[in-house]
């Protein structure tokens, strides 16, 4: 059967880092990913061949160095994984029946995407995740509109408007939904930035482009609707206090047929709930987040997790989650004796410290669940508005479903539980389900490899 | 000190309160969780009437099995008349489809030849298709079934709708999160939400029910897979005499498929396996080979109440005052129909079948 010491979903800055550890230690390491190509999402790759691939950038640089390192590890991409049962695990490849492969240890490192929020007109062709749109411009080279609002927060509100920019984008008005920066904060992130000057100077940097090319950057303000017939035509956008909850009568509206929606991400928490890992709750890091301990072990037995699913925390962390699991899985393993752990804990320390200062300024208010009207669609798959999940009269998460099927579609909840919940006042989701992924019943189809006898 | 006191609600102790509480029964029904949470709203909500292959146990010319399968016919016959009414009435997606029941070797194919009659018998339409009949009546079905019946009065209701509207229109007591711990005599029942008095108990708890008293029963988990929807491919529900099978595309054009998959018991909850969605997938996409494409959405475990010998457990209890009401396997579409008999047994005396008793001796 085929088995890995170290079987890893997810090939962004955590899996790949973890490979190439793992690989170095001595461990048979296998990568899985659901794309065509590796990077995740912040190195995606580009769907056309890169003659020359210093013309795409330092950071395009970065990924393809961190793919390079991890290549000696098994890497299987358009590859899902669709079942955790123990230290057996259901992958299928992309026009191959699924298979069961035994992970000794168990990495999960899917990362995280875009928050969702619903608004009235969310639903609308036009408006899309600064995760699509850099996805468009990365892969395909494709603008997704002629002349683009941006709005959002946190730390990369700003880098992708830049880049938007630089390709040619006409950008109508950046909104960040936090606070302007204050000379505290700037004190704040310049003392936690050693190490970390990359990072100050990207933010630096981005921010000046925008300014360099007069695109108005605006804060403390929120997209409250968009509208349009057929797709986007116009954004209509409002201040927010410190909880971003609109401000009455500061409503202002601008003429655009793209709007691109980046308040934050949240984790992708579909396969460590199918494992059964414990989970905390930490809104500055995107809302659930796995449990992990120095090692980035999970709570169940050989699953570890790094990277943004056990909290949003950017690249520069992931990459060390995922060098820290790696080591942490072959000691256990015995193919190592000892780690040389302390300088990537001594930069973690660090990143995170910057990290946390930028999401003090970045943090989610409560009001970006509050923006839906009772006509709103909140599950896009199954068309439940808010007024339904209102009138079902319930505060449990489960009856909810039932009742309204809010969460039964296509997407399998990954749009709008978060925000489901947040309506009924609660954080907890509905019980994970199995597959973790849509998948063809040809694919699955499999005889039990013994007999169950009469049914009864 | 109410009546009657209902320990459960499901389908069954719902459907009890209902039928009580109209009846001007002083009524309350106890539930540990929400309404509706278990086997009752995780079924696939399918109203099977045709004697299926888990109903046989000792083969039909065992003594005795012939008529208790018509009995069971004529049961679930009626049981389907009182689902229409109910959906007349509350409006619960009642859909008659037609049920087809397929068979892929000629084995399974007498066994359906030899059913048709006791079916008929007890007054259910069904036609044995053989060949070129079913091919050209089902286009759908691969050419490994040689061989369905078609019952015509088949369909399908939303199981988590039914529990919910029935409860509204009872007008009973309804007390959620109230998780019975003891039933001293008297009756005086003891719940983490305090404690009730009543003349009498019905214990109406599903696969939880031996909690309260020693049953004749089992539970198990039983799996089910929910995919994509699509267009209208199947109008008639399908099931198998010979492999585990039941699918159907419900209303929204998904399809539900399961068949008596297990699943396996988890702390608090049973749990899918990946075996029973893989195995159950092979079956269907045996029988329907246009589903190969379809995608899997979602899978879930329903539990089933599985009495030793088949039958219901339904009437009084040798504790005089305490009922019970399991019906087992088929039970989302018995229940009804058990209640109302259980209700007109409380309120005036109707006699219950003895083969039901709580009491019985079942073989081993």
């Amino acid at each position: 059967m085929e088995a890995y010491d170290l079987l890893i979903v997810g090939g962004g800055p955590a899996g790949l880092a973890a490979a190439a550890e793992g690989a170095a230690a001595g461990l048979a390491v296998g990568l899985v990913d659901e794309r065509v190509t590796l990077g995740g999402q912040i190195y995606k790759q580009p769907g056309f061949e890169v003659r020359d691939h210093r013309a795409l950038g330092a950071e395009h640089l970065r990924g393809r160095a961190l793919i390079e390192a991890a290549s000696s590890a098994r890497m299987m991409t358009r590859t899902l994984a669709l079942a955790i049962e123990g230290p057996a695990v259901v992958l299928a490849t992309e026009g191959e029946p699924a298979r069961t492969v035994i992970a000794r240890r168990l990495l999960l490192a899917a990362g995280a995407h875009d928050r969702p929020v619903a608004f009235p007109g969310w639903t609308l062709p036009g408006v899309l995740t600064a995760g699509g749109a850099q996805t468009l411009v990365k892969t395909q080279r494709v603008l997704p509109g002629k002349r683009l609002l941006f709005a959002g927060s946190g730390p990369l509100a700003l880098a992708f408007p830049a880049q938007l920019h630089g390709y040619g984008a006409t950008i109508a008005a950046v909104l960040e939904a936090g606070p302007p920066p204050r000379a505290g904060d700037v004190a704040r992130m310049a003392a936690a930035a050693r190490g970390n000057a990359s990072l100050l100077r990207d933010a630096v940097r981005y921010r000046a482009q925008l300014l360099r090319a007069r695109i108005p950057l605006r804060y403390r303000r929120i997209v409250v609707r968009a509208e349009g017939e057929g797709r986007v035509e116009s954004v209509t956008h409002a201040a927010v206090d410190a909880d971003w909850r609109v401000i009455a009568g500061t409503e202002e509206t601008v003429a655009v047929d793209t709007l691109c929606l980046g308040y934050g991400f949240v984790p992708s928490v579909e396969l460590p709930r199918l494992a059964g890992c414990a989970f905390g709750f930490d809104e500055a890091r995107g809302g659930p987040v796995v449990e992990v301990d120095e090692w980035m072990r999970t709570s169940v037995d050989g699953v570890l997790a790094a990277g943004d699913g056990t909290g949003v925390e950017g690249s520069h962390v992931a990459v060390d989650e995922g060098r820290l699991a790696a080591l942490g899985a072959a000691l256990d393993l015995g193919a190592i004796a000892s780690a040389d752990d302390a300088p990537i804990r001594a930069r973690l320390t660090r990143k995170r410290a910057f990290r946390a200062a930028l999401e003090r300024m970045h943090r989610v208010g409560p009001g970006i669940f509050e923006l839906a009207t009772a006509d709103t669609i909140v599950c896009r798959c199954e068309s439940v508005t808010r007024a339904a999940i209102e009138a079902a009269g319930t505060s449990d998460i489960h009856v909810m479903k039932a009742f309204t099927r809010a969460g039964m579609g296509l997407c399998q909840g990954r749009n709008c539980q978060r925000q489901v919940a947040a309506l009924i006042g609660t954080t907890e989701y509905a019980t994970p389900r199995l597959p973790a992924r849509p998948v063809a019943l040809g694919v699955i189809a499999r005889e039990p490899d013994h007999d169950l006898g009469r049914f009864q | 000190m109410r009546d009657v006191l209902i320990i459960g609600g499901g389908i069954a102790g719902v459907s009890l309160a209902d039928h009580l509480a109209r009846a001007g029964v002083d009524v309350v029904l106890l539930e540990r969780g929400e309404l509706n949470r278990e086997a009752s709203g995780t079924n696939a909500g399918s109203m099977h009437l045709q004697i299926a292959i888990h109903q046989f146990i000792g083969g039909m010319d065992a003594p005795g099995e012939a008529e208790r399968l018509q009995e069971e016919t004529r049961l679930a016959a009626e049981a389907a008349e009182l689902w229409k009414e109910l959906d007349d009435e509350l409006g619960l997606d009642f859909h008659v489809t037609g049920g087809l029941m397929v068979a892929e070797t000629e084995e399974q194919l007498q066994l359906l030849r030899d059913k048709q009659p006791l079916e008929a018998a007890a007054g259910l339409e069904t036609h044995v298709l053989e060949a070129a009949e079913v091919r050209s009546f089902a286009p759908y079905l691969s050419e490994r079934v040689i061989g369905a019946t078609y019952c015509p009065a088949e369909g399908h209701v939303n199981p988590l709708i039914a529990v919910e509207r029935i409860a509204r229109r009872s007008g009973a007591e309804i007390v959620t999160h109230a998780e019975v711990t003891a039933i001293e005599p008297g009756f005086r029942v003891v719940t983490t939400a305090g404690v009730f008095d009543a003349q009498r108990v019905v214990n109406a708890a599903g696969a939880w029910a031996p909690a309260f008293q020693t049953l004749p029963m089992k539970a198990m988990g039983l799996h089910v897979n929910v995919t994509e929807p699509r267009a209208r491919l199947l109008e008639p529900m399908i099931q198998h005499i010979g492999r585990r099978l039941t699918l159907k595309q419900a209303y929204n054009g998904t399809f539900i498929i399961g068949g008596g998959w297990p699943s396996r018991e988890a702390p608090g909850r049973w749990a899918t396996t990946w075996e029973s969605a893989a195995g159950n997938a092979a079956v269907a996409v045996d029988v329907v080979p246009a589903l190969r494409d379809v995608r899997l959405l979602r899978t879930w475990s329903g539990v089933i109440a599985w009495t030793d010998d088949v039958s219901p457990i339904l009437g009084e209890s040798e504790v005089p005052g305490l009922y019970t009401i399991v019906v087992g396997s088929s039970g989302y579409t018995l229940s009804p129909l058990f209640a109302r008999m259980l209700a007109e047994q409380i309120v005036s005396g109707t006699p219950l079948p003895l083969e039901y008793s709580p009491e019985r001796r079942t073989p081993a």
